[in-house]
């Protein structure tokens, strides 16, 4: 496929709806003769893996061609505003379009080179009666015993076993998840969403806690792969 | 040479830690050191009891430390074995009347009459803890093969960090039928949780009821798996590091026996 006819390349990918994350904030790419039930269909389901950091941000809403697509803009741009709380919606700049593909990836390289990191790292075992706060995401290498507590605004990710207690996405976000080596928790919750009781794996494996349909389901990371399906790497 | 203050503790209470102290006081004190068990359970006394010397209580050490006595007065010796003394805790206070610095001067004086201060932690994490942690060089956690003690031990493991101590590790009462049967956590679980160096494993023991009940100590009865035990924790402490841990068995060989006698070489 030829570089310098981008939107073409768009279209035949397997992805027809495109999320990216750029320097201003993300930049969708559509086909804009796609049924809008899917459109937005896919848009939510982009959107949702990006919930919080969708509020505010700016969307470029690339259709290729814009003339004759105007209608699919404004309703998107409605749709997105409205769904999503994000700042504006706009078309991309004509020569952005043209070539498209380099500049991308600088903005993305850009744009991790920038990002300061949430995530608080620790090393060592979390033993009973210990209780970590974490504002965003939680890294813990090593052990977490029963009777600790963890505390997490975003994900929390265990190398090692998990045998305490995890609170993730607190307070509400429940795109959060958790996961372990050991996955063997006392109770875990996501958001406002609680589950205990879990039943305990014998055997070792790379687990993940995340919500579902309102529930918490725990899955196995390595066969689910939650993020595999995600086209490009987004800052979470 | 200033003595060491070693504070035995377990957070869960009934898990051995009296009749830990008694013994391996005993055991020092056998090995020729100058030996002071303190009981620091106000309110609640037991060593005494453990130890057989509770018709001998005149001071406690509640009136040492508010210079009521002199700690001669209030260390009571032990007659079968030499260089024991026992420093018995008031039954009639509680445990408010001590705090942590008073423990730390009084610690300052028991330091300069005898090579090992052994403090019989009460249960719990309250005043009692502080008292007997606030003044201890080092610290000896009792746990039992049970989820409920490891859980606590790993509480006291993390409060004694913030004290910049940290524990050696003692399992009790290990039947090692159990164990082999996979009723019990083997002393591998145990460490592999609370991730702290191993001092030693004592098997589960009725001369350890007897001892108790009669007031001899244990180290004394010859036949004794858990006082032998004690004896090898007893030289682990006194310096002898590289005294390998002996793990309860299930065969009682006889050679099995023999080489134990050696090893302990009395």
């Amino acid at each position: 496929m030829g570089n310098n006819n981008g939107m073409d390349t768009h279209i035949q990918d397997k992805a027809q709806v495109r999320l990216k994350g750029g320097k201003d904030g993300f930049r969708v790419t559509l086909d804009p003769t796609l049924p809008k039930d899917y459109v937005e269909g896919e848009l939510t389901r982009l959107f949702n893996q990006l919930k919080h950091l969708a509020f505010n941000s700016r969307v470029v809403l690339d259709v290729g061609k814009t003339e004759g697509h105007q209608e699919i803009i404004e309703s998107l741009s409605l749709f997105l505003k409205n769904k999503y709380n994000v700042e504006s919606v706009s078309v991309p700049q004509r020569e952005h379009n043209m070539n498209e593909d380099k500049p991308q990836k600088l903005d993305m390289s850009n744009t991790w080179h920038q990002h300061h990191t949430d995530a608080l790292v620790i090393a060592g075992r979390v033993r009973s009666g210990q209780k970590i706060i974490a504002r965003k995401h939680l890294v813990i290498l090593g052990d977490v015993n029963p009777g600790s507590e963890l505390i997490a605004g975003g994900d929390i990710l265990i190398m090692g076993n998990l045998s305490g207690t995890a609170l993730a996405g607190q307070p509400d976000n429940e795109e959060a998840i958790i996961l372990a080596i050991g996955f063997k928790p006392i109770q875990i919750q996501i958001g406002g969403v609680i589950a205990a009781g879990l039943p305990v794996t014998s055997v070792p494996a790379l687990e993940f806690a995340h919500v579902e349909n309102g529930g918490i389901v725990v899955e196995d990371y390595i066969k689910t792969n939650p993020f595999g399906r995600l086209t490009w790497p987004v800052v979470r | 040479m200033e003595g060491k203050v070693i504070v035995i503790t377990s957070g869960k209470g009934g898990v051995g830690k009296t009749t830990a102290t008694a013994a391996i006081g005993a055991a020092l004190a056998l090995e020729g050191k100058q030996v002071a068990v303190v009981d620091m359970d106000i309110g609640l006394r037991n060593l005494d009891v453990v130890m057989g010397l509770e018709n001998r209580i005149v001071f406690t050490i509640v009136d040492a430390v508010k210079g009521k006595c002199k700690v001669k007065q209030a260390a009571i010796k032990d007659r079968r074995i030499e260089n024991l003394h026992l420093i018995p805790a008031s039954q009639s206070d509680n445990k408010d009347v001590l705090n942590p610095d008073d423990m730390v001067q009084f610690c300052k004086e028991l330091r300069k009459e005898f090579d090992f201060v052994l403090l019989d932690c009460p249960a719990g994490i309250e005043r009692g803890f502080e008292n007997s942690v606030a003044p201890a060089d080092e610290a000896v956690l009792i746990c039992t093969p049970e989820i409920s003690s490891v859980r606590d031990a790993d509480r006291v493991i993390g409060l004694l960090h913030a004290r910049s101590i940290t524990p050696k590790l003692i399992v009790n009462r290990i039947v090692p039928e159990m164990v082999a049967s996979g009723d019990m956590l083997s002393h591998e679980d145990v460490v592999e949780v609370l991730s702290i160096d191993l001092l030693g494993l004592v098997p589960m023991d009725t001369q350890v009821i007897i001892s108790t009940n009669t007031g001899v100590p244990l180290v004394l009865q010859k036949d004794s798996e858990a006082g032998l035990a004690f004896r090898r924790i007893a030289m682990r402490l006194n310096g002898q590091i590289d005294l390998p841990i002996e793990i309860p068995q299930t065969l009682k060989s006889f050679w099995k026996r023999v080489g134990l006698k050696i090893g302990i070489g009395k």
